[in-house]
């Protein structure tokens, strides 16, 4: 009768990649609800970055003068600008839903020397802290306050 | 250029979390008053009158906050860009998509750095 074999006996000689074959979307991504949200999430990456340049259009205008600011101001009453900041907003509030109230209170590290709170507790954080600094920021630039 | 961005993905990660929780928090009223209020006529456009603008803007808190609202929104969008064209475009291109994406963050936040020196 033979001896056990080894436990390492079927390991390859040398250490090769684990991954099969590359991930690739499915073809029928657009039927899965679940692959459509994960995608529109993916795609206010685009709104984002478009924001980002925006932002910073006005900043440069805000350094160039008050004609310059002037002008990039009115300039966002332009109805396209407004349909985009719709846009940027509802992907604002679509990336707060999603990264806010349900990957964030499952990213708790557990095992290390924090509690890990209930997910509500956390959820309740994250969207006080929003509010607080959307309601600051509004009063803010309107004018209600400083 | 793959082995690049694998070595300076922590960066990039804490970017783009950033951009997306702090991004998040900023760009909400931001948007909401800049690009809805204000052209809409809900609120006077003296609010954000270049001496009031230009003073909010011009104190350090005022610059950290400007800068905020420019880079970070910039590297959350280029991340998630990337991992979307990875989902459609496979692994191929990835270092040449993620490179660009970066650099164009990246490019962005440096004229946004000027942009909130020279106020």
């Amino acid at each position: 009768m033979a001896g056990a074999a080894h436990p390492e006996a079927m390991t390859p000689r040398k250490k090769g990649p684990t991954r099969t074959a590359p991930p690739m979307m499915p073809a029928t991504w657009w039927s899965a609800p679940r692959i459509r949200v994960y995608l529109l999430f993916g795609a206010t990456g685009f709104v984002y970055l478009l924001m980002g340049f925006l932002v910073l259009r006005l900043a440069w205008a805000l350094g160039r003068g008050p004609v310059a600011w002037e002008a990039a101001l009115s300039s966002l009453a332009n109805p396209l600008y407004i349909l985009f900041h719709l846009i940027v907003l509802v992907s604002l509030i679509g990336v707060g839903v999603r990264a806010f109230g349900k990957m964030m209170p499952k990213m708790q590290p557990r095992g290390g020397p924090l509690p890990v709170l209930p997910p509500g507790a956390v959820r309740g954080v994250i969207y006080g802290a929003w509010a607080v600094i959307t309601i600051f920021m509004v009063l803010v630039l309107s004018g209600g306050i400083l | 250029m793959k082995q690049l961005l694998l070595r300076l993905e922590p960066i990039i990660w804490l970017l783009f979390g950033a951009g997306l929780a702090l991004g998040t928090m900023l760009l909400t009223g931001f948007v909401l008053v800049v690009g809805l209020a204000i052209p809409l006529d809900f609120v006077s456009a003296d609010a954000l009158a270049y001496d009031r603008a230009h003073a909010l803007a011009s104190n350090f808190v005022g610059r950290l906050f400007l800068l905020g609202l420019i880079a970070l929104p910039l590297w959350k969008g280029a991340h998630h860009i990337r991992s979307l064209l990875l989902d459609f475009g496979g692994e191929s291109r990835d270092g040449a998509v993620g490179t660009l994406l970066y650099l164009l963050a990246a490019v962005g936040s440096v004229a946004g750095i000027l942009a909130v020196v020279r106020l």
